[in-house]
């Protein structure tokens, strides 16, 4: 069976557009949660990623692009030429699969707020599918052009369809990732309605208010950005001398069919067992966990059950960390920026932490990367979670290589 | 007076092109205006003006018929007998299309 590798990385987020510069601060702990919208009756943080729109767009070129689809074409463009020279490459032999969960906030929210009149291309700048069409109509994909909105498990499903795509033949080159960009005011009201959100009592307080599997943790905080991986067949991307940071050896999909939004240990369970499964590996092979942890009140326990029960008398070998903590949640974007982060960690052989986790729940115990900078010199194998509101869980299983 | 001055400005304030870049006999669409950006386009031009331009023409291209059209409308508006608080709408009338959405009844499975 045809290997699918990672050959390219890309990356707009709350830490800076440089993968390697991202890590480094996930690495020291740096959290870029910070306050927004001092107007809102409750106070609210966030995590917005700088980006300057007119690197990669002059000001005709932007009439109807949304933020969103913004850093998905600059992330998409960044993983592509990180990917080096892609040889002799047919267009309708490359896909695009992006995952978005609500498409283009600041477009709608403009349309509702901004102004007297509609702006002429409100809809075909918050249509979910935007992204994708964006980065298509940049590097002149003809294959499938996709978008996966499946909440917070979107682009960590749009990766897993993509290395589904490549290991059957239909493309030979995949752009897989995704992007979210809603920190407006309405939707940062929508999500505090929602009660997920970290309470953030005072400004200074916003950047450790994050604080997965934590005693003390009250939710998260929203993040914006967009993450892209270059994916094709190791047979391809050897033929191409082209470097690989890992293998994608193994993905699993789940719906819990429970509730709508309250987490469920054996749907997660379901996902995690079916990527050991199709990667060919047990769970102590698996040295690291990029967790979905969002530090909910209810999610974190389910999920730390759901590992518990995968991986019985190994739990304690299982290193397990948030990086929500630092970046926020990317919903949408989510999977795949932690999964460029879990790619990072077996590529470097280092672990993000856990931040602010100074008392652990008991009901959340697990080996948890507590200290900033950890090394694993023998890491071999990496899972990234993602569970969403609807039921859908996504786990991917990365491996040296 | 021809409103061009006022279309180049307006080109430049909001694209960034110079009046030099762009003559106004050009093809727009050739100097990378698609079908979407002149929409958008034409809609900060009524904002400008506070006019409404007729929907007419698909096949406008340049400047230079854009500059005649806004000319012709700022006209026919100027001839208008000035009645009190007659002012140009800013919002245009929408046509809203009802769709009924029909009450829910009784499960029917």
């Amino acid at each position: 069976m045809n290997g699918v590798v990672v050959t390219g990385l890309g990356v707009v987020t709350p830490h800076g557009d440089d993968p390697e510069a991202m890590f480094a601060a996930l690495m020291r702990g740096e959290s870029a949660i910070k306050p927004v919208f001092p107007e809102l009756p409750k106070p609210a943080a966030a995590a917005t990623a700088p980006f300057n729109e007119l690197r990669w767009f002059t000001k005709l070129q932007l009439a109807g692009v949304d933020r969103v689809s913004q850093l998905a074409v600059a992330a998409a463009s960044l993983a592509m030429k990180d990917a080096g020279d892609l040889g002799d490459v047919d267009p309708e032999r490359i896909g695009v699969f992006a995952g978005c969960g609500m498409g283009g906030a600041a477009s709608l929210e403009t349309a509702y707020r901004g102004g007297p009149r509609v702006p002429p291309l409100t809809v075909p700048a918050f249509m979910p599918n935007a992204p994708a069409s964006h980065v298509a109509l940049r590097h002149g994909v003809n294959g499938p052009v996709l978008t996966y909105s499946v909440a917070c498990a979107s682009s960590s499903v749009a990766i897993a369809e993509a290395a589904k795509a490549v290991q059957a033949g239909d493309v030979d080159l995949a752009i897989a990732g995704g992007s979210e960009a809603l920190i407006v005011p309405g939707v940062v009201l929508a999500w505090q309605a929602m009660q997920t959100l970290a309470s953030v009592a005072a400004p200074d307080e916003a950047a450790r208010s994050v604080r997965p599997f934590a005693a003390d943790r009250s939710g998260f905080a929203l993040g914006e950005g967009a993450g892209f991986l270059i994916l094709e067949s190791a047979e391809r991307a050897r033929r191409r001398g082209a470097r690989s940071y890992a293998a994608l050896s193994g993905w699993g999909l789940s719906c819990d069919a429970t509730h709508l939004t309250k987490p469920d240990a054996p749907g997660q369970a379901r996902a995690l067992r079916a990527a050991l499964r199709r990667a060919g590996l047990q769970p102590r092979d698996i040295g690291y966990c990029n967790a979905h942890g969002t530090a909910t009140r209810i999610g974190d326990p389910v999920e730390r059950e759901a590992l518990a029960s995968v991986w019985g008398d190994a739990i304690g070998e299982l290193r397990v960390s948030s990086t929500k903590a630092l970046h926020g949640h990317l919903l949408g974007a989510a999977g795949a920026l932690e999964a460029v982060i879990t790619v990072l960690a077996l590529h470097h052989r280092q672990m993000p932490p856990n931040a602010h986790c100074e008392s652990v729940d008991p009901a959340c115990q697990m080996n948890l990367v507590l200290q900033a900078g950890e090394r694993a010199g023998a890491l071999e194998a990496a899972i990234s979670n993602s569970f969403a509101f609807g039921g859908t869980n996504s786990v991917l299983l990365f491996q040296r290589g | 007076m021809s409103s061009l001055q006022a279309l180049q400005d307006l080109v430049h304030e909001k694209y960034g092109i110079e009046a030099s870049a762009l003559d106004p006999n050009e093809s727009m669409r050739e100097k990378g205006f698609d079908s979407l950006a002149l929409v958008e386009f034409i809609f900060a031009v009524e904002d400008h003006f506070s006019i409404r331009l007729p929907d007419d023409d698909p096949n406008l291209d340049t400047l230079a018929q854009l500059a005649a059209l806004v000319d012709k409308t700022l006209a026919a508006k100027a001839a208008q007998p000035a009645k009190a608080g007659d002012a140009v709408p800013v919002v245009p009338p929408v046509e809203i299309q009802q769709t009924v959405h029909p009450a829910p009844s009784a499960p029917s499975a």
